[in-house]
């Protein structure tokens, strides 16, 4: 359960952020022949709809995805499309699946009739397990009145009709159309990059020969998706861009992604950023060797989002609970304490603004691949544990509610329950205030990866490198791992959500009372696992934490 | 409107070679039959979770355009869709590519004349791939069902079929076909009201180089011994890495060994290089093979039309030369030749056994929760999810959960022993394909442990 308190202070904050009407913004429309292809798949889903004990549904997906890039030798361009529709029958025990790139109605239908004649085979093979029955959730109930209000921007783009055969669509909003640039226009400005790092490296350090390696790749993509249901006809396109720099000197690199859902505006790099990233690949070649330990580390946003996906975002997924293998269900139902009252950890992929930035946070959309409509969820509530984040499926298994988190790599790859935007809530301190609090200790900002261990309790965060601060200020000294690589930050979970001893407010570098409602959330990509990867945001505020194991 | 496909691969190779801008092109069409099933046990019975079916077709061009630049070109690689109109597309591509700016190259004249035979799709599986996700089925079903201390938890088990065909401007055609299998299989264990699991996973070629019944009973195993765990203390140990381990790590430094890195100044070895300076252990011999049989990486003749043979990469620790394509070639002047394969490494001459007697204290890795390795460096790190301690000195094997393990390949592969004993893996996780065939074991010196 939300606290009452906290629920309204962050819902007046939402309202102050979209003062402007959001139905007066520009949004990403729907192609005009993925709008065609509605009305066929409606029929598609008469013929799934063989026996009145399934669910059916049809979920059509096409992503186009350009990028541009420019080195020291080359400019670079690549552009790939990838569109299929996936036929679904739910018979109360298993979800079946019948997935093709073929868009004809009469192809679609031949498809549909042997996903249904190969359910009515398999019909038997789950004698002995319980019936899950599912029927399609109709708009009243899609639109009641819940603890969590839809979002604004959510629901603006809902007509006040609707009906299980009104068309709705959402797109994201931009300012500057990301699709218009010309190619000449986008590699002109990535060379036009590479030019200004060389610029402002001989300030960092470097001579021109030491910059071995520069790239600036630029990312447009255009997801557009369909879900038809008995009660509804959804739609959604969703611009994705994304600016990657990556600046190498010998082995050493330093790499950066800029982004998120929306505008050309969301893909701006300041001379500032840049130079952090020159003195950050400067101080990399000439870094100590971390001596493994336990120490005191304040953790940037990026890195707390990193923790916050691995701690309780992974072992969060009702799918791996469902199977077993997630020690947060039996937590959750003990209703056991895992962290302090800092250890609070949200899911949402309805974080259209990210932090203070005029874009979506990278892992946001409407609805997910199976139509629930997105929703802000909070999984870890001042260290106790609320129910996990579902797909269809593994609520049903489950008997909780259903959320926004069925997703799958592609419309080729199986839907799990996967992560949005994963972030820990913001605190009260500035970034200066949480600095002073450290005698001894390190800061990290740029993350290496991480990896979940949802019935172990393990964790692991990797970080690139470390400041070193004493008694509150930098020392100039910075560190990499025991063998000169990444730092891996280690340790049972519930002990490291303990040790969190402060957070940031979410304009942590000012002191002023926060002006926007999400922490920032950046750009990552998730696995199930190994494999199945998907796209998602993580964050927080600057997290200060004690006694953490690092090697 | 989207509708039927509106053209063939023929009609597009002609319209291609109609067009003067147009230079050359590598045109790759895949079709993919995929099959999964998901499975998991409710209320005791195995059940399947999902049943998923999966067809589809990608064409992939990569196109080659004149810029009017002396020595430069234009390139674009783009996924054609059958629902637009090809000349649409040909005509975008061609504008988008003559944007871009490549120093010149040419695809080969000569045609591979009798490329070898490889051997990379299981028959039975390109036969009936329904058939064989039964039949692998039944496997898991007999596996579940066997009596264990532990419980069983879920499995996945992915079949597909990739059938390519390869056209070039040059006017090689090459056709191929691959299958791949991807099993899991995760066991938990319970004791006084602590639990904890082991997930086992591996992908294959062919269905007849896994064992089922062996995966799901060391995860069963290995589940067992997950709950009697300690961390490890912070030090410096002798440790043994698998060839799970082995094949991530030298996949990753053939990395270091192409042309591709050496023209655009990313860090690289040249031939007479030390592979790891100043190696005094089992020197290493490092071939890039793409005859192995059922390989991750199995191919005869590569995209850019040259015929794939095995190449030694590296002899006793030497670099003797780099995988270098078409491309590359032209550009540093050197003959391009092998760069697809497998990695395969040389034997050593240690057994299991004796690297387990090889000092005083001995980590042997079961397994990294997430090995991250920097391929620009050689460096490597991660949390150990499971691992043995064999202790000498006081007779005991203790089992090791927790803390983190870093290494590098130049610092910590100086002194490396290998067992005898080679195994093959193949890995298609996030979508690349890598293949080793190698030592089942290494043993290492010196590696720094936090716990």
């Amino acid at each position: 359960m939300f606290g009452e308190a906290e629920t309204t202070a962050r819902f007046s904050n939402l309202s102050r952020v979209f003062q402007m009407n959001p139905t007066d913004k520009k949004r990403a429309p729907l192609s005009a022949d993925i709008k065609a292809l509605q009305p066929k798949l409606r029929d598609v889903l008469g013929t799934l709809e063989a026996n009145p004990e399934w669910y059916a549904s049809v979920y059509f997906e096409r992503k186009s995805n350009q990028t541009f890039a420019a080195n020291l030798k080359q400019t670079q361009l690549s552009d790939s499309t990838s569109s299929g529709v996936v036929m679904r029958i739910y018979d109360g025990h298993t979800l079946y699946e019948q997935a093709t790139d073929q868009t004809e109605l009469a192809a679609l239908l031949k498809e549909a009739k042997e996903l249904v004649a190969r359910v009515k085979r398999a019909a038997g093979e789950s004698t002995g397990t319980p019936m899950r029955p599912y029927q399609a959730v109709n708009w009243k109930e899609r639109l009641k009145e819940n603890e969590v209000p839809l979002d604004p921007e959510l629901l603006a783009q809902i007509p006040a009709d609707v009906r299980a055969e009104t068309p709705v669509h959402f797109g994201i909003a931009f300012e500057e159309d990301p699709t218009t640039r010309t190619t000449e226009n986008r590699l002109t400005g990535l060379k036009a990059l590479v030019g200004r790092v060389q610029a402002l490296a001989p300030a960092c350090g470097f001579a021109e020969k030491d910059l071995t390696y520069l790239m600036a790749r630029e990312g447009l993509g255009v997801e557009e998706s369909l879900f038809i249901d008995r009660e509804s006809n959804l739609s959604q396109t969703l611009y994705r861009v994304s600016l990657t720099l990556i600046l190498m000197s010998g082995a050493e690199r330093s790499a950066n992604r800029f982004g998120g859902l929306g505008g050309t505006e969301a893909i701006t790099v300041s001379d500032e950023k840049i130079t952090e990233m020159l003195k950050d690949l400067h101080a990399m070649k000439n870094a100590d060797r971390l001596k493994p330990g336990k120490y005191t580390l304040l953790l940037g946003p990026a890195l707390a989002g990193v923790l916050a996906h691995e701690a309780f975002g992974h072992s969060q997924e009702a799918d791996t609970c469902a199977r077993g293998r997630s020690k947060a269900w039996e937590l959750h139902n003990e209703g056991a304490r895992v962290g302090n009252d800092l250890a609070t950890i949200l899911n949402s992929p309805a974080v259209y603004r990210n932090a203070t930035e005029k874009s979506a946070a990278w892992g946001s959309y409407f609805f997910d691949e199976e139509g629930w409509l997105a929703r802000e969820q909070i999984i870890l509530d001042a260290g106790t544990l609320m129910p996990p984040m579902t797909n269809l499926t593994s609520a049903l298994r489950l008997g909780i509610p259903r959320s926004s988190n069925g997703k799958r790599e592609s419309w080729q790859n199986g839907v799990y329950t996967r992560q949005t935007n994963t972030y820990f809530s913001a605190g009260d301190k500035t970034y200066d205030e949480l600095l002073g609090m450290i005698d001894y200790g390190f800061v990290g900002l740029n993350a290496a990866g991480g990896m979940e261990d949802p019935k172990g309790m393990g964790i692991q965060v990797g970080v690139q490198y470390l400041k070193e601060v004493k008694n509150g200020k930098f020392t100039g000294r910075v560190v990499k791992g025991p063998a000169g690589g990444d730092i891996q930050l280690t340790g049972y979970v519930p002990d490291v959500l303990n040790s969190i001893i402060a957070k940031s407010k979410i304009e942590a570098h000012s002191e002023a009372a926060d002006t926007a409602t999400h922490p920032f959330n950046d750009c990552g990509g998730c696995g199930k696992y190994h494999k199945e990867i998907v796209y998602a945001g993580c964050g927080g505020p600057y997290m200060l934490l004690k006694d953490q194991i690092l090697g | 409107m989207i509708t039927s496909p509106r053209w063939t691969l023929e009609q597009l190779k002609n319209e291609l070679r109609s067009r003067s801008e147009v230079k050359g092109w590598i045109v790759t069409q895949e079709n993919l039959h995929r099959r999964e099933r998901y499975l998991l046990l409710d209320q005791g019975k195995l059940s399947v979770d999902q049943d998923r079916e999966v067809n589809s077709q990608s064409v992939e061009v990569r196109l080659f355009v004149h810029t009017g630049k002396t020595g430069r070109q234009g390139e674009i690689s783009k996924k054609f869709v059958s629902e637009k109109p090809l000349n649409e597309q040909i005509e975008s591509s061609i504008a988008a590519a003559k944007e871009t700016d490549y120093e010149a190259w040419d695809l080969p004249s000569d045609l591979p004349k009798d490329p070898p035979e490889v051997k990379s799709c299981d028959p039975f599986m390109a036969e009936d791939l329904a058939g064989a996700l039964e039949s692998a089925t039944q496997e898991v079903s007999k596996a579940v069902a066997l009596p264990r201390k532990t419980d069983f938890n879920s499995s996945e088990l992915f079949m597909s079929i990739h059938d390519r065909e390869v056209h070039l401007s040059n006017g090689l055609t090459q056709r191929s076909k691959q299958s791949r299998m991807y099993v899991e299989a995760a066991y938990s264990y319970s004791k006084s009201g602590r639990s904890d699991e082991y997930l086992h996973t591996a992908w294959t070629i062919s269905p007849a180089d896994i064992s089922i019944e062996h995966l799901f009973q060391e995860a069963s195993d290995r589940a067992e011994i997950s709950l009697q765990t300690k961390k490890p203390n912070t030090g410096k140990y002798s440790v043994i890495l698998d060839a799970d381990v082995l094949a991530k790590l030298f996949n990753s430094t053939t990395f270091l060994l192409s042309a591709r890195n050496e023209y655009l100044d990313l860090p690289h070895k040249n031939p007479g290089d030390d592979f790891i300076p100043g190696a005094t252990g089992d020197l290493l011999t490092l071939t890039l093979d793409p005859s192995l049989d059922f390989g991750a990486v199995t191919v005869s003749v590569a995209d850019q039309g040259i015929v794939q043979k095995p190449l030694v990469l590296v002899d006793k620790n030497i670099v003797v030369t780099t995988a270098i394509d078409a491309q590359h070639g032209k550009y540093l002047k050197k003959k391009p030749g092998t760069y697809r394969g497998n990695v395969v490494l040389e034997a050593g001459a240690m057994d299991h056994a004796q690297m387990i007697q090889s000092a005083p204290k001995v980590l042997e890795i079961l397994q990294f929760s997430g090995l991250f390795i920097q391929e620009t460096t050689g460096t490597f790190s991660s949390e150990i999810r499971l691992a043995r301690l064999h202790d000498h000195a006081t007779g005991t094997v203790s089992i090791i959960k927790g803390g983190s393990l870093s290494g590098s390949i130049s610092d910590n592969f100086k002194f490396a022993r290998f067992s005898k004993n080679r195994v093959k893996r193949s890995e298609f996780d996030y979508g690349v394909a890598t293949g080793y065939f190698g030592p089942e074991y290494a043993l290492l010196t010196d590696v720094s442990v936090v716990g």
